[in-house]
């Protein structure tokens, strides 16, 4: 049978300043069909499909739904056309309800000239809840008393109800537990299966393998391919994404290394309240220590608590010198690097430049007699962006602009400039792509090499088997399992000390 | 069971009991340490019916500080929109009172919204510049005489009259908040205004809209003002600053209540509460200065127990 057209993308295109962010790319998406859209960070793949959704204005070309060309300035105007997102961040406001949430934009049908039925709107929201499994979540209770899962189901429930012809999910999965997306994919295979059609945007290649028809590959703005998923590996599509192989030097490869006996930090019985208890283990010189465990185990307060971070933490944190690290100014002023899972909220200064967010820790060392000069930051942050491959116009670019990977370079590029000895890396490669994801390993080693301490917290499992030379897996906030670097250490023992 | 702890901690009925509690606290403090100035029937009567005035005041602030705006101009045009009303009403009687206080508060509104959207500067920046032209204005149109509300035309100077009006106001926004779209955007612009935007929001309209509702509601608020003092004196000088702060402090409940949805209730309760304290302080024969700086504190303390951050969370 012949496959219907339902999008087609002709010409389009966008820039941002001098970044061509999306390069007159061209595509049809046919009814009925899953189609992955997949790129490393930075490959336009974002502003592709918030184009599509009226986000940001469409720099050139045009979007046709169903033969009928696009023209939206927002999201709601995309929802009439039948095109519909749900976003990698929260998409939901508080200080409303649930049910206003769901009908933001959407309030005519229950408004009688200016009066709005608010009853008939909460019950009309409470039947969508149901319909689709959430009946526990109560329309009218205010969107601030459920958490950021729950949240995100709603935004679900928002961006579906009214059955649009194309549904974007950009990078939502990484939002959701187990359930969670178990829901999501339950979602996109009734679209599917109503003749409709979804965008599936994930850096997760197994899940993009496991869930779309067909996946189309952009790589620096550009249109790369589109291809059959059942005809295609993980490996496959890497190689589109990058361009080359990706080779074996992914992870480490070096097994049965002898890790230094020289302790270069003591965390004591630290306790975090409602977090993490009493957590102790020793961090060695050249040491890759990984911290994993299901998202909500404590694993990400771990690295807090370390950072001097937790405001009640309680317990201690000893350099080998003996100082206490109780505070952030501390941890930093002897050589303590903290990146923190969320990204654009801990670790960077959003709306400042590239240059302003790598000076930050290292203002007082590189002032002269407390002056500043602005070329000297500049040739700092330059020097430390370049060393990390940052992909930008230049240091005085604003960091917003950046994509999530380059944001991550700029995080390490800072911590590089100061000079750390030990880091602190919660997700490094969360929203990574396997690209960034490589150099970041590749860094992490050398540093290693250089007798660098590393404490990496993930929750890929992977990514602690490849790179750790010690692994401890949390549950509950408590360090439930200890495991040395070892070729026959596999997922499964893990997991088994994770749930 | 923690998780049901949670769950009572974020209802209606957590917000409202958290509400009273304060209420019979502060009324219970008072009533101990000086039982026969303070707290009879009669006192708690007179207290309402001076908070109430200010309540409605607080109620209109909401819209605005909601959005993460700020309006300085609400003290002044108190005092124009008294003023227009008095004049009006001695040529038109009630009706020239109700429709120069509304219709001046609700003008000054149109103009502040319009010049903030224009000019495009911080509300902050943009209502204290108006507020010294408004005082100004306030003098010209007064003739520099103090203007006296005819005797015949002060049926909202107590109750009944004031009391139905401010409880028609209380109404008017509790339809506003949960009945119009407007009660949800300015909530939707003030959690998030991009977001807002790309929902086809027009937010330059709802902020505009905003300053209009909020400046109605210091319409109203004039009416009560001038019905309970009888008289209004136009001042230049930033004299009418100290007149904006008696309402915000209502508003500050209503947003720290916000999240429990009872936003009116915590602005009516919480200027109550204001009132209880400074007239306890009164009854007690404490000085002025003494009970301003008490309030303030009271103010501080009220809205760190209900609406303060966690430790270690951002607070601007």
């Amino acid at each position: 049978m012949e496959k219907k057209p339902l999008l087609v993308a002709e010409n389009i295109d966008k820039k941002f300043d001098i970044t061509h962010a999306v390069d007159n790319v061209s595509l049809t998406i046919y009814a009925g069909e899953i189609r992955g859209l997949i790129g490393e960070n930075g490959s336009g793949k974002s502003t592709f499909s918030q184009m599509l959704c009226g986000i940001y204005t469409i720099g050139g070309g045009t979007f046709k739904l169903d033969g009928k060309e696009l023209h939206v300035r927002n999201q709601v105007e995309a929802n009439n056309e039948g095109v519909a997102i749900i976003v990698q961040e929260m998409g939901t406001l508080s200080g409303l309800t649930v049910a206003e949430n769901i009908f933001l934009g959407h309030e005519d049908p229950f408004m009688n000239g200016v009066v709005k039925n608010t009853a008939a709107m909460n019950k009309e929201a409470q039947r969508l809840l149901n319909e689709y499994g959430f009946g526990r979540i109560d329309a009218a209770n205010m969107i601030d008393a459920y958490n950021f899962e729950d949240r995100k189901l709603i935004e679900i429930v928002k961006a579906t109800y009214m059955k649009p012809k194309i549904l974007v999910v950009d990078e939502t999965t990484t939002a959701l537990s187990q359930n969670g997306r178990m829901e999501l994919y339950k979602i996109m295979d009734q679209v599917r299966d109503d003749g409709r059609s979804v965008i599936f945007i994930s850096h997760d290649l197994g899940e993009v393998l496991e869930h779309t028809d067909t996946v189309t590959v952009l790589r620096d703005g550009e249109y790369i391919d589109t291809v059959n998923t059942k005809d295609v590996t993980e490996d496959d599509l890497k190689r589109l994404m990058v361009g080359r192989e990706i080779g074996n030097a992914y992870y480490r490869t070096d097994y049965g290394t002898p890790v230094s006996k020289e302790v270069v930090l003591s965390i004591k019985n630290v306790t975090v309240p409602k977090q993490i208890y009493d957590i102790s283990f020793d961090l060695h010189k050249g040491e890759i220590l990984g911290i994993g465990g299901l998202s909500e185990c404590g694993m990400h307060e771990v690295g807090k608590a370390i950072f001097g971070a937790s405001w009640d933490r309680e317990g201690s944190v000893t350099l080998a010198d003996g100082t206490e690290i109780n505070s952030i100014p501390t941890a930093i002023k002897h050589s303590i690097a903290y990146a923190s899972k969320d990204r654009d909220n801990e670790s960077i200064i959003l709306n400042e430049s590239i240059r302003n967010n790598v000076v930050l820790p290292s203002i007082d060392d590189l002032a002269n007699r407390k002056i500043l000069s602005g070329r000297k930051l500049t040739r700092f942050a330059k020097k430390h962006a370049d060393d990390m491959q940052t992909k930008m116009a230049s240091v005085h670019q604003f960091i917003s602009d950046l994509s999530g990977g380059n944001k991550q370079k700029v995080v390490l590029a800072r911590w590089m400039g100061k000079g750390s000895d030990i880091l602190v890396l919660d997700s490094p490669t969360r929203g990574i792509d396997v690209k960034v994801k490589q150099a970041i390993y590749a860094l992490m080693q050398e540093l290693k090499e250089e007798g660098k301490s590393i404490i990496m917290i993930s929750e890929e499992i992977p990514e602690l088997l490849g790179m750790s030379d010690r692994i401890f897996i949390m549950k509950d906030g408590k360090i439930n399992g200890e495991f040395l670097r070892s070729k026959q250490l596999d997922e499964n023992d893990l997991i088994a000390k994770m749930v | 069971m923690s998780q049901k702890l949670e769950k009572l901690k974020s209802s209606r009925y957590y917000g409202f009991c958290l509400l009273f509690a304060m209420l019979i606290f502060f009324y219970g403090v008072f009533k101990i340490l000086t039982p026969n100035n303070f707290g009879s029937p009669a006192n708690l009567y007179a207290y309402l019916q001076s908070s109430i005035i200010y309540a409605v005041g607080g109620c209109g602030l909401y819209f605005i500080v909601v959005m993460g705006l700020f309006d300085f101009a609400v003290g002044s045009n108190i005092v124009l929109s008294s003023i227009v009303g008095v004049i009006l009403a001695k040529k038109f009687g009630y009706a020239g009172f109700i429709i120069g206080c509304l219709g001046c508060g609700t003008l000054i509104g149109l103009l502040i919204g319009f010049l903030y959207n224009k000019l495009n500067v911080p509300s902050m920046i943009v209502t204290v510049g108006l507020m010294l032209i408004f005082e100004s204005v306030a003098v010209f149109a007064a003739g520099g005489e103090k203007q006296t509300l005819p005797e015949n035309l002060r049926f909202f100077s107590g109750a009944p009259g004031n009391i139905i009006l401010a409880v028609l106001a209380f109404l008017l926004m509790y339809f506003i908040l949960n009945y119009t779209k407007i009660g949800t955007y300015c909530n939707a612009i003030g959690s998030n205004e991009f977001t807002a935007k790309n929902m086809g929001i027009d937010v330059k309209k709802y902020k505009l809209i905003g300053f209009m509702l909020l400046h109605f509601f210091v319409g109203i608020m004039a009416i009560l003002s001038v019905s309970y003092g009888t008289t209004m004196t136009a001042l230049t000088g930033m004299s009418t600053m100290s007149r904006n702060f008696q309402p915000l402090m209502g508003t500050f409940f209503g947003i720290a209540f916000r999240k429990y949805g009872q936003p009116i209730t915590a602005i009516i309760v919480g200027e109550f509460i204001i009132s209880l304290i400074f007239n306890g302080f009164i009854a007690l024969g404490a000085p002025t200065t003494i009970q301003n700086v008490v309030t303030g504190a009271a103010l501080l303390v009220i809205v760190t127990l209900t609406a303060r951050g966690s430790k270690g969370s951002v607070v601007k």
